[in-house]
């Protein structure tokens, strides 16, 4: 018996051979042996699983156990089996751990702290009213709110009586728990704990408390199904598929902007009182902002009329130089060319010379990411600021706020109009290719498994061999869990150069760099440096592919 | 939207940036612009003229030109004010708000402007000052020219970068007044040194150059030095100042600001270079950054500028509190703002603009408002039977009618409710009225502040005194009870300075002094003041002092200890006659005071809502956005926008929902990393063929695609590399 129980103990120590359990790195292993100090790569990963393999060994070990020393507690079991029972029936120290374990654990996570607390107060309460009561007794003489206050000792007392009873009741269950299942399950209290430390989310968390507890360490698990089987889009196919497509809410949306279109008057009372105007909310805005344009031009009454500007910050080469240009056109004046800072003090010396000009700029997306640069919103909030640049923007996410410091903010001088539209984005996502990126498939890579192949075909053997190495060691770190920074799992240049000499890949870090120099060409590999300056390399691929690459590569 | 605007914005999304053309349905219009613009240009281009008229706008009036042109904005007959009740109100209505808003806010906005000009005034002169000083000093040894050092001003402006403009601006005006060249530079512009040399060539260069066209003269790259020194050798001395203004000098680079100083240190022979530093957080800390050689170079005296909050208190005094505020700001309002004030550390700027814009929303929406006008343009014949249905539905007209009502005077409250003709005087009777209640308010605050016994900030006075009043006899307040435990002399004083307050008003508030309406409260003072002085004179002689029942040595505590008990005896001690008489002139005092000091909350005055603002949800909605709460909202429940009958939210995720509140709803459900495959099954188990949406799997995807991608631009989720076809979340709204 008790050497089955060392077995299992020492199993620890081994890597697991029957059990693949769930890797879970940040559940505290049970028990008190501590595996060895790991040598492979793998092992701090592997380690958890193993301490976890072994307690599942240990359980077995305890049932087994269990199962033959059933017969002498049975008998004692009608009447109440007292916890000391179960201990002296506990063959095994292991055994008596489990036991005593499950029940306090149980305690402190089911957070049945605060009611204990309370059983305190009540129960010093109570103990006071006691020794009133025991007071008045002795003392005799009972004048009339004595006897009131007596009452409501006496009160206290029997409430707390019954309390105590209830209390009896409820744990009872939980104290005879061990004995009725038979203490060779301690494997219950476990899973209950478990089990309560993750319920179906709870309702209504404020957001912080969401993130936190939906950022806890062990709470991220998913299924391992992916979307190999499905047929990712095209652009043809979207395209073709998104004509067909009605919307049922079609007509809402038009109502809703509808809406929207009603507050215009007063748009252009706030444009004109030097105030910009900020549009944010779900939805496209794009349409909203054309029919203001419209508007505005249909109301202009000052000679000459003010220069209406749609700047699209949602186009991807959007650049200052160029918003800047077409202000220079729209207001019949050369711009110096240079820097964008030029240009646009250029501009505005050039405005404030000719007070009869105004500019109307109608932003889409402002905070769209070419845009988003701390540069350009500063230009842009200096076109803004000038009296005669009046500013319209909208904005599609719900952090713009974060893209202006206070002066930013001040030179802005924003009045802010919620006009949730609604309405489908239309040429401001690139929709494919935002999910593919998403997805991470990228489109602009070498095809893949087959690219890589293909690249490799043209190089001389020791490029190959060095890719191998490569493609290796960037699994292994997957397989580490380390994921690296935005690039995925990377590997520390050093460590590869070092391990190329060793395999006799290339002699010098020159002939190194220049095999690494024919995979960056190709976009096979990327580098990038960290924090500290290290110079990291990581390959551009998904695991599968990965390991295809690899599978390639040995045969 | 017709199919032709569609099909020309199609092609206009895709580029960066284009001049809108108006759809050529207003042939007017069109013709105009087509005309208009190609001969504009060769006519504005001309440098000549360019320059004539940038010449005295430059640097000191722009701010006035901005302001003139403003102004002619707002004379603009098209002023976009839509006609409200139901779009019936007649024209002369709408464009009388107009007008009155147009006359209102620019009068307000230039005493503003004069206050915070005065708020610095002090920081200003310093300044000039030291920097006169500093020149005229470093011209003794400007023989020997090795040791003159450039002076320098340390501006101490507080974190509020904001708050910066306003003071450059006002100093550029200052020192250009006494003949200097200022140049200011923010971190924005002046990304290095090329671009620092070329704006202080460019700005100090261009003020004097309609008198110094020297046509064939040498060219100059345009950031050179030289160039400025040309401009300015012909210079009488004074003139040839050159102050550079770094507005935030904390966001310069460290190398930009050293070999700035160091170069202009190297030219101070031919110009003399001044430099102005903004410094958001300390001395020490700045000088820290500058390399010790370089700082050595510099003579440099720190300034302090007026406290924001000292600021914003003269900028509410007159612009809140003050007589020239035509519409009055509830308590509501108020106290939001000041709290925003002292919990964002929004700048000054900003509670002007809220200012502004609470003004706007006053006389844009309120079809009352134009009560505000004044009698001569205010006649019986404007009033519209809509007016008077407005009126009699307001909540200040109803309590009015039953305060009636319980007064016994049913008469006049059946005539209110009946007789159109009766009530159209009683709204045209409410201007003098308004008068009457904001003059006796605002008395009655300067006295309150004269008496120098609060310890409150105006503010919260002026706060409290709209919203509850300003009652002295009530409990609540303690000011009598201070008053009446003064000794004899502070309380001639006292008496002294409401004299004082009455006779000469506040200026800060622009209220003029009273002396004369305000007779029987200053015979009154003056009474109580010569019997006092006189008491106080016999007791002076017989040498015992005087004391009221109030003050303090009057009741002594006593503590005696008896067979080791403690006993506690209240003593009073005896009043003499005189003692008496001048508790009964403070007793006389109290009550004069608390008869004229006094108020009534802004809400008890019959339609006060024509001329107080006190709606707060605009404000908070206008200048304080919640983008978060406003995207949860719309994509948890769509039915609250679209009110459409498909999905009428009963908290289950239907597959009607637009699809990217679907994938929101999904989205909440999932923890931290979401599995797209498992995304997608869910989404396609609500809207597929199944379902009663019906959607084939590929159209189902391509809406499921969208959705991703809206998200995705929404920034609520990113790709993640932790497992295959993963995304991680990051949004908690």
């Amino acid at each position: 018996m008790v050497r089955r129980k060392s077995q299992a103990e020492e199993s620890a120590a081994r890597p697991p051979k029957k059990r693949s359990l769930e890797v879970d790195p940040y559940e505290v292993p049970d028990d008190v042996t501590s595996p060895k100090p790991s040598r492979g790569p793998a092992a701090s990963a592997r380690r958890p699983a193993a301490s976890k393999a072994a307690e599942g060994e240990a359980e077995d070990s305890v049932d087994e156990t269990q199962a033959s020393v059933e017969p002498s507690p049975t008998k004692k079991r009608p009447g109440r089996p007292p916890k000391a029972n179960g201990q002296a029936v506990t063959p095994s120290a292991l055994r008596k751990k489990a036991v005593v374990a499950t029940p306090i654990k149980l305690n402190g996570i089911n957070g049945v702290d605060t009611p204990s607390r309370r059983n305190n107060a009540d129960r010093s309460a109570r103990r006071k009213s006691a020794r009133a009561l025991i007071d008045r007794v002795v003392g005799g003489a009972i004048s009339d709110d004595e006897g009131e206050e007596e009452d409501i000792a006496r009160e206290i007392y029997e409430s707390s009586d019954e309390e105590d009873e209830d209390e009896k009741a409820e744990q009872e269950p939980i104290a005879t728990t061990p004995s009725k299942r038979g203490p060779g399950r301690p494997r219950k209290g476990t899973t209950t704990a478990t089990r309560k430390r993750s319920p179906t989310p709870p309702r209504d968390l404020p957001p912080h408390e969401q993130y936190f507890y939906q950022n806890k360490p062990g709470l991220t698990k998913t299924s391992g199904n992916n979307l190999s089987s499905l047929d990712l889009l095209t652009h043809e196919e979207y395209f073709s598929v998104l004509r067909q497509i009605k919307d049922p809410h079609a007509k809402d949306v038009e109502f809703l902007q509808s809406l929207h279109a009603e507050s215009f008057p007063q748009w252009t009372f706030e444009l004109s009182q030097g105030f910009n105007t900020c549009l944010y909310g779900y939805g496209s805005k794009r349409r909203l902002l054309h029919q203001f344009a419209t508007y505005l031009s249909s109301k202009d009454r000052a000679s000459p009329p003010s220069k209406i500007v749609i700047i699209n910050g949602y186009v991807r080469t959007t650049s200052l130089r160029e918003i800047l240009s077409t202000l220079g056109t729209a207001a019949s004046h050369k711009l110096t060319t240079g820097t964008p800072v030029a240009m646009v003090q250029s501009l505005l010396s050039f405005l404030t010379s000719t007070p009869t000009t105004t500019l109307i700029l109608l932003i889409n997306s402002i905070d769209a990411t070419p845009l988003r640069k701390p540069g350009s919103q500063s230009i842009l909030a200096q076109l803004a600021a000038h009296p005669q640049i009046r500013l319209v923007c909208s904005t599609d996410t719900p952090d713009f706020p974060f893209l202006w410091d206070s002066g930013q903010r001040s030179s802005f001088n924003f009045v802010f109009h919620d006009c949730t539209t609604f309405a489908p984005f239309g040429p401001e996502i690139d929709v494919v290719d935002e999910v593919h990126e998403l997805l991470g498939r990228k489109a602009r890579r070498v095809g893949g498994k087959e690219g890589v192949a293909f690249v490799l075909r043209s190089l001389p053997e020791n490029a190959k061999s060095l890719f191998r190495l490569l493609v290796t060691e960037v699994i292994v770190a997957m397989d580490e869990g380390d994921s690296g920074s935005s690039e995925g799992p990377a590997v520390e240049y050093r460590m590869v150069y070092n391990k190329a000499v060793e395999e006799f890949i290339c002699s010098s870090e020159m002939a190194f760099r220049t095999l690494l120099k024919e995979f960056h060409d190709h976009q096979i590999i990327t580098s990038h440096k960290d924090s500290l300056g290290t110079e990291l390399l990581s390959l551009p691929f998904r695991k599968d592919e990965l390991e295809a690459i690899l599978e390639d590569l040995m045969s | 939207m017709d199919s032709l605007d569609d099909h020309i914005f199609q092609e206009d999304d895709h580029r960066t940036a284009f001049i809108f053309t108006p759809p050529s349905s207003d042939p007017s219009a069109s013709a105009n612009t087509t005309k208009g613009t190609p001969s504009r240009p060769a006519k504005r281009r001309r440098v000549s003229s360019k320059q004539q008229q940038s010449t005295p706008t430059n640097n000191n009036t722009s701010h006035h030109a901005e302001h003139d042109q403003d102004h002619d904005h707002d004379q603009d007959p098209a002023l976009p004010f839509p006609p409200l009740l139901s779009s019936r109100e007649s024209p002369a209505c709408t464009s009388l708000r107009a007008s009155l808003f147009a006359e209102a806010w620019p009068a307000l906005e230039s005493r503003i402007e004069d206050v915070l000009r005065g708020a610095n005034r002090s920081t200003l002169e310093a300044v000039h000052g030291f920097l006169l000083e500093a020149s005229s000093d470093g011209q003794g040894c400007e023989r020997g020219g090795t040791d003159k050092k450039i002076p320098a001003g340390f501006i101490i402006t507080g974190p509020n970068i904001a708050g910066q403009e306003l003071l450059f601006g006002q100093l550029a005006e200052e020192l250009a007044g006494g003949g200097a060249r200022v140049v200011r530079v923010r971190s924005g512009e002046g990304v290095n040194l090329k671009a620092v040399l070329k704006r202080v060539v460019r700005d100090a260069g261009r003020m004097g150059e309609d008198e110094e066209e020297e046509g064939g003269g040498r060219r100059y790259l345009d950031y050179d030095l030289e160039a400025l020194y040309e401009v300015l050798k012909g210079k009488r001395e004074a003139e040839r100042r050159v102050v550079v203004a770094f507005q935030d000098s904390e966001a310069f680079d460290n190398a930009l600001l050293t070999d700035l100083v160091r170069l202009f240190y190297e030219w101070r022979g031919r110009i003399r270079f001044e430099v102005l530093f903004g410094i958001a957080t300390s001395v020490e800390l700045f000088q820290a950054r500058l390399l010790k050689s370089k700082s050595r170079l510099m003579l440099g005296r720190q300034f302090d500028v007026v406290q924001a909050d000292k600021v914003l208190e003269s900028v509410f005094k007159a612009a809140v509190v003050g007589n020239r505020a035509v519409v009055r700001l509830g308590p509501g309002l108020l106290r939001s703002l000041m709290e925003r004030q002292q919990e964002q550390v929004a700048g000054i700027q900003v509670f002007i603009s809220s200012l502004k814009y609470a003004y706007m929303c006053h006389f844009y929406a309120n079809s009352l408002s134009f009560l505000l006008a004044g009698p001569d343009k205010l006649g019986r014949e404007m009033l519209q039977a809509e007016h008077l249905e407005a009126v009699r539905s307001l909540e200040s007209f109803k309590t009015h009618v039953e305060a009636a009502v319980e007064a016994r005077q049913l008469k006049h409250a059946q005539s209110l409710l009946d007789d159109d003709e009766y009530l159209t005087g009683q709204i045209l009777e409410q201007g003098s009225k308004r008068e009457e209640y904001l003059l006796q308010l605002l008395q009655s605050l300067h006295l309150l502040v004269a008496m120098g016994l609060h310890t409150t900030p105006f503010t919260e006075l002026y706060i409290s005194a709209l919203s509850d009043g300003v009652d002295l006899a009530s409990g609540d307040s303690p000011v009598l009870d201070n008053v009446k435990r003064l000794g004899p002399t502070e309380i001639a004083a006292l008496i002294g300075r409401l004299l004082n307050a009455i006779r000469d008003g506040s200026p800060e508030l622009d209220l003029p002094g009273w002396e004369d309406d305000a007779e029987d409260l200053t015979k009154a003072l003056t009474e109580i003041r010569d019997d006092i002085e006189a008491l106080e004179q016999r007791a002076k002689t017989e040498r015992n002092p005087l004391k009221s029942k109030y003050s303090a040595q009057s009741r002594v505590v006593r503590t005696t200890v008896v067979a080791q008990k403690v006993q506690l005896s209240h003593d009073t001690a005896k009043l003499t006659n005189d003692d008496k008489a001048f508790t009964e002139a403070i007793d006389r005092l109290a009550e004069v005071l608390s008869r004229h000091i006094q108020s009534d909350p802004v809400t008890s005055c019959p339609l006060h809502e024509a001329w107080l603002y006190d709606a707060k949800s605009p404000y908070r909605d206008v200048f304080v956005p919640r983008p978060g709460v406003t995207f949860s909202r719309a994509l948890s429940r769509p039915h609250d926008y679209l009110s459409c009958a498909c999905c009428k939210s009963n908290g289950t995720t239907a597959g009607t929902l637009p699809t990217t509140a679907i994938l929101y709803h999904l989205y909440l459900e999932a923890g931290a990393l979401i599995n797209v495959a498992d995304l997608w099954s869910a989404y396609l188990a609500l809207v597929g063929e199944d379902t009663n949406i019906g959607l084939d799997e590929r159209t189902a995807l391509v809406q499921f695609y969208r959705g991703l991608g809206e998200l995705r631009t929404m920034g609520f989720v990113k790709q993640s590399k932790k497992k295959a076809d993963h995304i991680a979340k990051l949004r908690w709204l």
